[in-house]
């Protein structure tokens, strides 16, 4: 025992104490920080704040209006996404195994953190009231902190014990997301706060009723949480079966597409048109489809086959000026890029087999989409959109990436090219939209761009930001794409040349796969930026989850006053979006690390 | 027959395809642009506001909360309002996160754990909550301070309330041009003396201590400058003087035939070079596709700029600088640059005395008496005329218009009678004894003697408004976290082999980094940190969310009130894009310096 | 009926020419090897050949099509010349089975099962059955440049162009590379290969020739071009690299 102490302050003696300089920086900064967690104890415990703007807000900050009566598609939607999270965990299911004794040095560092803060919190705060004198108040009296001291000091010292006790358990890693994941969960039943609640009147109820926190939300959560370990199961169980984990990639993809028309639209449906447009052209370009694969290892087809893909452009393009349905014109561009890919699938009975399977699940999605996106939606919203608070958030963060990629690939193989003007132009457009700042694209979305579009044409404010946003997180990815692209050797692009590959499958097969997979980390890191970048939307005046921490709650004056209340919820604001970008960079280095590893 | 074929087949031909379809892509592109332009054209026709640059001219409506002018005279100049407020933040703010971060970076490589966990975790918050939370927050946090109102009035040393923060600071006197430049001057001079003594130094052999003289050199210049020397950089002013009176007299055309003829010249003299460096022995007069690509590209250019200049865009741009109807008032045209250009650095400088606001609430004043005229020596305080001050709430009070500085009364603006509005000059002085710059402390005063409401006192300390603290704390701060991510970036890639070479010369560990890692880690900084200075460019547009009145918020501003929002998004792309242009090319100038070094 | 054949063959680097005018005749099956000083326009008259570098003056045909601006024509003789380079140039990303496959199945649109029958074949004639399923970077130099001789063997060409192929590996791999180029060789391939291995160009070689600044400046049979060269330029080149 003497020797551990020893052997650790000799660590601690090197590490802080190794000279005057090194003596003074420590002391130095430990002062500074630990004011600075006092400081931020004291402004948050002391009784000028009002946590319960924050609180009795949830709603709001989640989805603004959203009508209650539909709530349960935001239900279903949240766990879809923990359903998928499961089953794609299960599958991709590490084989990390970490000792117990992990787990328990890990909370036994809690402990110690929670014990050390615990002690120096500072027993009375001061801050400056509206007539400038000075308040000081008691925020932790000497019962509380001892209170808490004695439980935090046990779990430690028992932490301790069993972490220095050689258990022979090992757990899986990603069992321990579970494992975690089961404590908020337990905790949402157990922990109470004081919340507001209203009478008939709709006067406030005082004193204020302890309630479980999320206490309207608990019993859906759990919910989720037992879905998601159910999926997690289903996930290990078909870990070996090497089709799903490429289905899985595919949805993750198509996922947020369905959530957000889910929760825009709930489509009013005529039979009668279904039956008499939709199903028909269904029907006929399924026939047409199938015929392609079924027939394509025909020699006569295979001779004229350059034709009849010409023939299916000409219609494509026929059909766009042509008064055909809707649902024609876009199986008819479908039905383009399908015939262009079937000669090189088609080569298989296997391949033909999922290629007819891909092309009914492709139809039957288009004809969804389409009939439910031009009916009426039967979700009423007050005010202008359906998506407000987190939602309209992450709406503008996915679909910014969504729509800003692929044009931000374009723009950078544009520049990459060797063809002059298309350089040129590419390049400028990329500085152009660089140089200036997002806000002013923002305002260039909400008041300039209506002068551009032909009369009659206008879009929703959130549309125009997505446009705006396409572009400019689009030449932020074209930058970073570039650096990949500049990063392969010419003899890439020689090797492809002599085998007699043809300019696009020379882009597609060899370089556009070896370029993005070395900008992944940096592609993730402007994600973060686009996903942190959505908040000045607040600016123009959406109602982003910023603009309801900020200006909304801030606004509240009946039936309770949060007027006044800007910095409690502010820094709610600020932790949720650490939360996110904290793990999404977190994420990310790991699964660069695992790209790393997979190369050599 | 064989070369009928080779014609025939056309369609087949790569080089032909190549350009084929460039060009249909071009005009593709062109036909996209020209689309939207019509509807623009359409669009604008239908709602009755012209596309136009008049309004740069003519008098907002509205002030500026703080900037240079605060009542602008012109839209132009409300604007260069914006600019300056913009590059208030990103100049000083460029300082501070440079240092700030280095600090950090430096910080989180230390071997004391404490320094680099809390630089670590101070890295972690700032860079992973949105620039905009932050600075919504700093606002939240000054603006929950205690009104002004209940403060004593009194002076201050650091003071903080809702109104903003306020700290001693050295004021501009009207002399201080004239230091600034003479310092400028001096620094030039000592790093001059510097050069040349190290050369004398290397070819003589001896220790000609060149530290030691160029800082004995700015030293003793630098005290002569604070005695009154620094008048002797009056000599720009007087040259100014002499630009301005020789460019009033240059019609627009010439401003005109100038750059379309400097295009003509440039065009010329690369296509030339190009020509000739094709037509060399070896090469033969071969030209490729590519290479008549470039020749033609060159022609369009040019007869692109020569086009331009004499349309109606050319003119207006001549226009612009000649000093027309849009940038007289501003002072934007180059006779009116350079002549204010004489008037801060003459021998003794001139300003515009404008009319101040002497009781709240008043909007015009009307001179009714002057007590000075041109060629008086007046002294601070004086009473210089007596007017009646009018204004919705205070009706018609008289009131005496007092001296701001000492000088010689050089002319008399306003006729006595004339009702002018508050903000503009109505008597030039030569100032001719005020120091260049004025220590002072923050003072609360009140708005006037029976106001309820109070101000921190003008000319006394340094007072930020809310909007300049929260924006400038604000992306200081999450540009030095960047910066210091650039900097232990830098750092880490200069290889351990240095650090081991210079610790077994026995450098201690200051001195290594000083020495040797540091010189050559900024070589591999420069690029990285280029590109954060763009950002904290760009972020300070975030100013208009907490109202601080940069260029974004000032063009705001103007669309609201005259409508014009695409001239408005012009300008801000113009400027922007300049910025954007001036300090990649700062950047890329100095690490082309470095690499120059490096061989 | 000589496959392929250039007639006063010119190309510039900007102000650089780097080839002066070079004509030739190449025999079906006849493997010629060239050599030279590096810069002497060696590598840029065989990237020519298949228009990796596009000659600017004279004139290339290769079995009966010449080479033009025409994009048939370039798409023709691409198909029918392979090319191995100096640093192999496999595709990092993709397995050895796939670096094979990829161009019988998206160029010549062959089924995907013919083409990895093919591989499998070509993998065996070249040694290494085995690493099929591993990507480049898990092999050897030696390995590698064998896979991109497989590689280059699937599209069936006629011609198979060799640029350095051993420089740039170790010597002990060089032998295994050499031993496949001289299994192809024996099997009736018309080959061009720029190599400084003069021990493969004594023994399998038809026909050598020497590259100066741009011009050919001997061209003789191996026995000849060794034993009694007739140019000064090739003795003191003998001299320095044997």
């Amino acid at each position: 025992m003497v020797d551990v102490i020893k052997k650790n302050a000799k660590a601690v003696q090197e590490s802080l104490f190794s000279s005057v300089g090194s003596s003074v920086l420590t002391i130095g900064t430990s002062y500074l920080v630990l004011n600075f967690f006092r400081g931020m104890f004291g402004f948050v415990m002391s009784s000028d704040k009002d946590w319960l703007a924050v609180l009795n807000n949830m709603q709001l900050y989640m989805v603004q209006a959203y009508p209650e009566s539909d709530f349960i598609r935001v239900w279903i939607s949240v766990g879809l996404t923990f359903v998928f999270s499961g089953i794609s965990i299960g599958l991709w299911r590490s084989d990390d195994r970490s000792n117990i004794s992990v787990m328990f040095d890990r909370f036994y560092k809690l402990g110690l953190g929670v014990l050390f803060f615990t002690i120096v919190a500072p027993t009375f705060t001061s801050y400056m009231g509206n007539d400038g004198s000075v308040i000081t108040e008691e925020v932790f009296s000497r019962s509380s902190r001892i209170g808490m001291l004695i439980p935090v000091l046990v779990i430690t010292v028992g932490f301790f014990l069993l972490k220095n006790r050689k258990i022979n358990f090992s757990f899986n890693n990603s069992d321990a997301v579970f494992l975690y994941l089961s404590i908020p969960i337990a905790l949402i039943w157990i922990i109470e706060l004081p919340t507001i609640q209203l009478d008939q009147n709709k006067d406030r109820i005082i004193p204020d009723p302890l309630m479980p926190i999320a206490n309207t939300t608990k019993v859906p959560w759990t919910v989720i949480f037992v879905l998601f370990l159910l999926s997690y199961f289903i996930g290990i169980y078909f870990k070996e079966v090497k089709r799903l984990k490429n289905i899985m990639s595919i949805s993750w993809f198509l996922l947020p597409l369905l959530i957000f028309s889910w929760i825009f639209k709930k489509p009013q449906i005529e039979m009668a048109e279904v039956l008499t447009g939709d199903i028909p052209i269904f029907l006929i370009f399924f026939a047409v489809g199938l015929g392609t694969v079924l027939l394509i290892n025909n020699p006569i087809v295979k001779k004229y086959y350059s034709i009849y893909i010409g023939v299916v452009i000409v219609a494509t393009i026929a059909g766009v000026f042509i008064s055909i349905p809707m649902l024609a014109k876009a199986c008819l561009l479908l039905l383009g890029l399908f015939v262009t890919v079937v000669p090189a699938v088609s080569t298989s009975q296997q391949g033909k087999k999922s290629l007819i399977i891909i092309w009914a699940v492709a139809l039957v999605t288009l004809t969804f989409l389409l009939r439910g996106g031009a009916s009426e939606t039967g979700i009423v919203v007050p005010g202008s959109s359906i998506f407000g608070g987190f939602s309209l958030t992450w709406l503008l963060a996915i679909f910014g990436t969504y729509v800003s990629f692929p044009l931000g690939v374009l723009l950078a193989l544009g520049r990459n090219s060797k063809l002059p003007i298309v350089r040129i132009i590419c390049t400028g457009i990329i500085e152009l939209v660089r140089s200036v700042p997002y806000i002013t694209w923002l305002f260039f979305a909400s008041v300039t761009l209506a002068v551009f579009l032909p009369a009659g044409v206008e879009f929703n404010l959130i549309v125009r930001v997505l446009m705006v946003t396409a572009f400019f997180s689009g030449a932020y990815f074209a930058e970073n794409i570039r650096g990949g692209l500049q990063s392969i050797p010419k003899g890439q692009y020689e090797a492809a040349d002599a085998i007699g590959m043809s300019p696009f499958q020379k882009i597609g097969l060899i370089v556009l796969p070896q370029a993005l997979r070395a900008v992944i980390p940096t592609l993730v890191s402007s994600a973060i930026t686009a996903f942190k970048d959505s908040s000045l939307v607040t600016i123009i005046g959406l109602f982003d989850f910023l603009t309801i921490g900020k200006t909304v709650i801030d606004n509240q004056s009946v039936p309770v006053n949060f007027v006044g209340h800007q910095r409690e919820n502010l820094i709610f604001v600020a932790v949720v979006y650490w939360i996110f970008t904290f793990t999404l960079s977190r994420r990310s280095m790991k699964i660069e690390k695992r790209l790393g590893l997979g190369e050599r | 027959m064989k070369n009928a074929m080779k014609y025939l087949l056309f369609f087949r031909n790569v080089v032909f395809l190549k350009w084929a379809f460039q060009v249909i892509f071009l005009f593709g592109i062109l036909s996209i642009i020209w689309n939207y332009i019509q509807n623009a054209i359409v669009n604008l026709a239908d709602t009755n506001i012209a596309f136009s640059w008049g309004w740069l001219g003519e008098t907002p409506g509205v002030s500026v909360a703080e900037g240079m002018y605060t009542l602008p005279n012109s839209g132009l100049q409300m604007i260069q309002t914006g600019m300056i407020n913009m590059f208030r933040i990103t100049l000083t703010g460029i300082l501070a996160a440079t240092l700030l971060g280095t600090f950090l970076g430096i910080a989180r490589l230390s071997s004391n754990y404490i320094v680099e966990k809390s630089s670590t975790g101070l890295l972690e918050v700032v860079r992973n909550v949105p620039l905009l939370v932050q600075i919504y927050f700093f606002q939240a946090f000054v603006l929950s301070f205690p009104r002004l109102e209940v403060f004593e009035v009194g002076e201050y040393f650091i003071h903080i309330s809702a109104k903003g923060l306020a700290f001693p600071w050295f004021n501009r006197g009207p002399n201080a041009y004239l230091l600034m430049v003479y310092t400028l001057i001096v620094i030039y001079i000592a790093n001059k003396i510097y050069k040349w003594r190290v050369e004398l130094l290397e070819k003589e052999g001896r220790d000609t201590k060149p530290f030691l003289w160029s800082l004995g050199i700015l030293g003793s210049l630098l005290v002569i400058g604070w005695y009154g020397g620094f008048r002797a950089a009056g000599v720009f002013g007087f040259l100014a003087g002499y630009i301005s009176l020789g460019l009033e007299s240059v019609p627009a055309i010439v401003y005109q035939g100038l750059v379309s003829g400097v295009a003509i010249y440039i065009g010329f003299k690369v296509t030339k070079a190009f020509i000739d460096s094709k037509k060399s022995e070896e090469a033969q007069g071969i030209y490729s596709d590519d290479d008549y690509f470039k020749i033609i590209l060159n022609v369009v250019v040019v007869l692109l700029i020569v086009l331009l200049m004499f349309s109606s865009i050319g003119a207006g741009f001549a226009g612009f600088l000649v000093g027309d109807e849009i940038t007289f008032k501003a002072d934007w045209g180059l006779p009116q640059l350079f002549h204010g250009i004489e008037n801060k650095l003459d021998w003794y400088p001139h300003i515009d005395l404008e009319i101040y606001e002497v009781i709240e609430g008043m909007k015009k004043a009307e001179i009714t008496n002057w007590l000075i005229k041109p060629g008086d020596n007046i002294t601070e305080g004086q009473v210089v005329a007596t007017a009646y001050a009018t204004g919705n709430k205070i009706g018609k009070q008289e009131v005496e218009l007092k001296a701001e500085y000492t000088g010689k009364v050089e002319s008399l603006i306003v006729e006595e009678g004339k009702a002018i509005k508050i903000g503009i000059p109505f008597y030039e002085l030569e100032v001719t004894d005020a120091a260049p710059f004025v220590f002072s402390r923050p003072k609360v005063e009140k708005v006037n003697e029976t106001s309820k409401f109070k101000r921190y006192a003008k000319g006394h300390g340094k007072s930020l408004s809310v909007g300049y603290f929260a924006i400038w704390l604000g992306v200081v701060l999450y540009t030095a976290i960047f910066i210091s991510e650039v900097v232990r970036a830098g750092i880490m890639a200069v290889s351990k082999g240095q650090s081991e070479a210079g610790m077994s010369l026995g450098l201690r560990r200051g001195a290594l980094l000083r020495l040797v890692v540091l010189p050559q880690a900024i070589r591999v900084m420069l690029p990285p940190m280029g590109n954060q200075y763009l950002n904290l460019a760009k972020n300070t547009s975030l100013g208009i969310a907490v109202a601080y009145p940069e260029i974004v918020a000032v063009g705001q501003t103007l669309y609201n009130q005259e409508g014009q929002t695409l001239p408005v998004f012009l300008i801000w792309m113009a400027f922007y894009s300049s910025v954007s242009l001036t300090i990649s090319s700062i950047i890329n100038y100095y690490n082309r310096k470095m690499k120059i070094v490096e061989r | 009926m000589s496959i392929i054949q250039a007639k006063g063959v010119k190309k510039w680097f900007g102000d650089f020419q780097a080839l002066k005018g070079i004509s030739m005749e190449i025999a079906e099956g006849e493997v010629l090897v060239i050599c030279g000083p590096s810069g002497s326009g060696k590598s840029t008259f065989i990237r020519c050949i298949n228009r990796l570098e596009q000659h600017q003056e004279g004139e290339i045909v290769v079995d009966g099509t010449e080479l033009t601006n025409d994009l048939k024509n370039i798409e023709t003789i691409r198909a029918e010349v392979g090319m191995v380079f100096q640093s192999f140039n496999l595709f990092p990303h993709l397995t050895v089975m796939q670096n094979i496959t990829l161009a019988p199945i998206w160029v010549r649109k062959k089924s995907r099962s013919d083409s990895e029958e093919k591989a499998m074949e070509l993998l065996n004639r070249v040694g290494i059955p085995e690493q099929a399923d591993k990507f480049p970077g898990q092999l050897s130099g030696g390995q590698q440049q064998r896979v991109a001789i497989a590689r280059a063997l699937a599209m069936d060409p006629k011609i198979m162009l060799f640029d350095e192929p051993t420089s740039a590996l170790d010597p002990e791999m060089i032998k295994e590379v050499l031993d496949a180029m001289k299994e192809l060789a024996k099997s009736g391939m018309t080959m061009i290969v720029v190599t400084h291995e003069m021990g493969f160009a004594k023994e399998v070689a038809d026909r050598v020739m020497l590259f100066d600044e741009g011009m050919m400046v001997e061209e003789n049979t191996p026995v000849e071009f060794f034993d009694n060269p007739k140019n000064d330029r090739t003795k003191l080149f003998l001299s320095q690299i044997l």
